[in-house]
């Protein structure tokens, strides 16, 4: 018997071989095509648990990509802890603006400078209070997560797509990593200098991050969620160096990954990850998704055994801009490069256009396929 | 007390390494000596705040430095520039007159590379318009047109927010054919700049941040261009800029 998509997707996390190679993401793959079709707007899939399975079966559904996968925004785990969420009700319809944190949990737009000092002085304050602010800080979980925020609508998504998809595709789920969420709820700026000048605390609020994420995971996981992928973005070699990555990033990251043991997990990191790939490979994480600044066949030959996901761009030309043949060629490139599934490298642009969505899935029928 | 030629190689180059090796005490104490020895305030910025600022550039883009170094040779920067920009002497010659509108696109707050692209426009003598984060994208097209600025400058750090760009450019050449506008962001490269109709974004840039340390060489050379006498725009009862 052929192998189903969640058989194929699983066996792949779990390092075997499927009879196909699959084309599935842990990351937001909701289409327009697929909203519009449901009839909701963009800011209705976020809030309500319904509409949000909906939205994310469609991909399925329409194209055949082999995971449902919720939430589509990075907002959930920051809102529960106390940021402040906003979601673009007036937009346009058509128009594409993910939920967005309009005021962290430490934000400098918060902190009032005393009357009377110059620009330069009043920003000085500011940024002292700042980093005053983050040192003493002491988070705490809510009282009872499962309903704090918008937890329950990504619960409630999740039930429903085990229910109604469970059996056909690998119902995926993902939050960010410790490292990246704490840059979500806590001035940005100020902490990336504080992991240089002051790395115990933020190594203190990282160890809550991983407690907390983990309880956030193991409700995604009873809810139904068959896999997990942790997107540490934060962290890329980008942004920090690889010396900071293993000091202050993979101790967590490890600690995250040895606490989710029931289901397969993926450590996603996007823009430059060359230079860290190999410790990525040491997180416990069961695969890793990189996008496309990655040298797939470089990262390949250094972890032959290792289950790698990647790495089309999924924005942009050509996959949401360019024809279809392009697109094609994107698809059977990834394979040949040795990804073990065709996997985008980020939430992939909701316009892309039905056409680009089939070539993709008609290049996995001819280039895809595994001899038994 | 003039400092000779040595005592001003000399501040310049205490003022250039406090930059590099994020030594903020450094570059204050350069900043009010280069002040207490009457030295050109804008020499000293150009020569040595922005000198080290290159050389932080450089470090980014050869994998020495990451956003946490740069961001504290940031913070040295400014702690020279709040020093010397205050006597910066008003020679129309010297002074670059542009005058810029920037932020990041709406749905994205994150502003680190855009704080060091404004920061780039200050040390050049730009007027800068900071708009935040977040912004509404006729915001950017109103601001342009009531400050009437020369450039405006977009940024956006993630793939889903990059979206709003293309739409701004075509609002904003609609009444001006010939604005100058930049984009930049981690997932911005000169494709998609060439491809949105906008007219500059870093080289090759594998984020945001190599883009504004890689301005600085930009900015030289639009700080000789906006040093020639700047024309107030001449817009039409269309709102629209007439032909010159």
């Amino acid at each position: 018997m052929p192998d189903t998509p969640k058989d194929a997707v699983l066996k792949v996390l779990r390092g075997q071989k499927a009879d196909h190679v699959p084309n599935f993401s842990g990351m937001g793959s909701i289409t327009l095509t697929g909203i519009q079709e449901l009839g909701y707007r963009f800011n209705e899939i976020h809030v309500d648990g319904r509409k949000m399975a909906e939205a994310a079966a469609s991909t399925y559904r329409l194209f055949g990509v082999e995971s449902a996968v919720v939430p589509f925004d990075m907002g959930v785990v920051a809102e529960s802890l106390g940021a402040t969420v906003k979601y673009y009700e007036k937009a346009d319809l058509g128009q594409i603006i993910y939920p967005t944190m309009t005021r962290k949990i430490i934000d400098r737009a918060a902190v009032a400078a005393p009357g009377g000092l110059s620009e330069a002085d009043a920003k000085t304050y500011t940024m002292k209070e700042v980093e005053r602010q983050i040192t003493e800080y002491q988070f705490k979980k809510p009282a009872d997560i499962a309903k704090t925020g918008r937890i329950p609508v990504v619960l409630e998504a999740l039930r429903r797509l085990k229910r109604e998809l469970g059996d056909k595709v690998a119902i995926g789920s993902w939050t960010l990593g410790p490292f990246t969420e704490l840059g979500q709820v806590m001035d940005l700026e100020i902490l990336l200098k504080m992991a240089a000048k002051k790395p115990d605390v933020v190594t203190r609020h990282l160890q809550f991050m991983v407690e907390y994420l983990t309880d956030v995971i193991n409700l995604y996981v009873e809810a139904g969620a068959d896999f997990i992928t942790v997107r540490e973005m934060g962290a890329t070699a980008s942004i920090l160096s690889p010396r900071m990555f293993k000091s202050l990033v993979l101790p967590n990251l490890q600690a995250l990954f040895g606490r989710i043991t029931s289901v397969p997990t993926v450590l996603h990191i996007c823009g430059d990850t060359n230079p860290i790939i190999e410790m990525m490979a040491q997180s416990g994480a069961n695969a890793l998704s990189i996008d496309q600044m990655n040298r797939l066949p470089e990262s390949r030959a250094k972890l032959p055994n290792v289950v790698l996901l990647g790495n089309y761009k999924a924005f942009g030309e050509p996959f949401c801009e360019g024809t279809p043949e392009q697109v094609e060629a994107l698809i059977k490139q990834s394979i040949e490069a040795g990804a073990d599934a065709v996997w985008p490298g980020c939430d992939i642009w909701p316009q892309v256009p039905v056409e680009n969505m089939h070539a993709m899935m008609g290049a996995m029928k001819k280039y895809g396929l595994n001899s038994q | 007390m003039t400092a000779t030629p040595e005592q001003q190689a000399d501040i310049l180059e205490r003022l250039k390494n406090g930059v590099v090796e994020y030594d903020e005490e450094a570059v204050v104490s350069a900043a009010n000596e280069a002040l207490e020895r009457d030295m050109d305030a804008y020499k000293a910025v150009m020569d040595g705040l922005a000198a080290g600022m290159d050389v932080v550039g450089k470090y980014f883009a050869s994998g020495e430095y990451f956003v946490p170094e740069v961001l504290m040779c940031a913070d040295a920067l400014y702690g020279g520039l709040n020093i010397l920009r205050p006597h910066i002497k008003l020679d129309p010659d010297k002074m670059v007159k542009g005058s810029v509108v920037i932020g990041t696109v709406e749905g994205d707050i994150h502003d680190i590379g855009k704080n060091l692209v404004k920061m780039m426009f200050e040390v050049a003598g730009f007027t800068v318009h900071d708009l935040g984060r977040d912004v509404p994208l006729d915001n950017f097209v109103e601001k342009y047109m009531e400050t009437d600025s020369d450039i405006i400058c977009m940024s956006a750090m993630m793939t889903t927010t990059m979206i709003g760009m293309p739409v701004v450019i075509e609002k904003v050449r609609a009444k001006n054919p010939r604005a100058k506008i930049m984009i930049g962001g981690a997932p911005i490269n000169e494709d998609i700049a060439h491809k949105w109709g906008a007219d500059g974004t870093g080289k090759d840039a594998p984020n945001a941040l190599q883009e504004a340390l890689n301005m600085i060489g930009v900015l030289r050379d639009l700080g000789d261009q906006f040093k020639t006498e700047r024309k107030t725009k001449e817009w039409g009862e269309d709102g629209i800029l007439a032909p010159s």
